[in-house]
């Protein structure tokens, strides 16, 4: 690796040369809430750091990266290279095809892609101005952020005074990732976002479809109470880094 | 210009999902290898199943790693 030369290719992309040969490469994109990611692909740490040392150097702050916490060796890397952890999220993992939940007295869940679309604008509108403090609203990535809003990635609940509770979900060919559950605040505590949960199992299983996800922000007691008491499991954990 | 990247690239299958955060990917040559996901795909939260059909690159250093670069969609 003496050779080892750090090139700039793009805006956002570096290459790590060794004899004329890419032995890694770096990448940076932008999230929808304009925070940086970046990312780094090397076979050998001197690669990473040398990569790792050129794009943050490069680069306005604060920059972030996300890893798999049972990765040791690239979490180790990025730590290595200055950044720590910002935020954790579990990922939750559920079966399909759960026998009802019936909703709320007064509740009805309407299925994906049957909720009328001004209303779910209304809708989102409320919970984001309640939640918008809380973490992980606005940071999610681009598959469950559904922007412009779409009904048909939504699970709504709906009672007399209108639409009271969303799930938005990212409908892949292998499983069903929920990005949010959401009640407004003065109908939480009714058992709406167990109905809406058990609605998106149910949807998920008539698809042919065995799988259900979600990632939770390990500060989120409502949603860990909500995702294990409808039996979901644990199946790992994503830090989110960051250097400022 | 570089001539070429440091790994040949080839197609596989997710066999097996590891606690490690590593995969186990059977090429189409048959050979199995242990693979960990690139940069781009964490960054993108793709999830990788059994079963996925991916394109691997391979270490040049070591065949029988890997990094999973794509996921086709099945």
């Amino acid at each position: 690796m003496n050779t080892l030369v750090i090139t700039r290719v793009a805006e956002q992309q570096w290459h790590a040369l060794d004899d004329d040969l890419v032995v890694g490469r770096g990448d940076a994109s932008s999230r929808p809430d304009g925070r940086r990611f970046l990312s780094i692909d090397a076979w050998h740490d001197s690669v990473f750091e040398r990569l790792a040392g050129a794009m943050l150097a490069a680069l306005p702050r604060p920059l972030y990266t996300v890893v798999d916490e049972a990765d040791l060796d690239l979490t180790a890397r990025w730590r290595q290279a200055g950044l720590t952890t910002r935020r954790r999220e579990w990922e939750y993992v559920m079966a399909s095809g759960v026998p009802p939940v019936p909703p709320p007295p007064g509740v009805t869940t309407l299925p994906a892609g049957a909720a009328e679309l001004r209303p779910l604008r209304r809708l989102d509108r409320t919970v984001r101005a309640e939640i918008e403090s809380s973490p992980g609203w606005d940071q999610m990535p681009a598959a469950v952020l559904s922007r412009p809003l779409d009904p048909a990635r939504h699970v709504v609940a709906a009672d007399s005074a209108g639409y009271v509770g969303l799930a938005r979900l990212a409908l892949l060919p292998r499983h069903t990732r929920i990005g949010l559950v959401a009640v407004r605040a003065d109908r939480r505590r009714r058992g709406i976002a167990r109905a809406l949960l058990a609605e998106v199992r149910r949807a998920t299983h008539e698809r042919g479809v065995a799988t259900v996800s979600a990632e939770v922000h390990e500060a989120n007691t409502a949603a860990i109470a909500l995702f294990e008491g409808a039996g979901a499991r644990r199946q790992g954990s994503n830090l989110e880094l960051v250097i400022r | 210009m570089p001539k070429a990247t440091g790994g040949i690239q080839v197609e596989g299958t997710v066999v097996e999902c590891l606690r490690n955060a590593n995969f186990r990917v059977e090429l189409t040559s048959g050979h199995v290898v242990l693979a960990h996901i690139s940069g781009k795909i964490r960054k993108n939260y793709i999830k990788i199943l059994p079963f996925d059909r991916v394109l691997v690159e391979l270490s040049p250093y070591d065949l029988t790693r890997g990094r999973i670069l794509f996921r086709y969609r099945n």
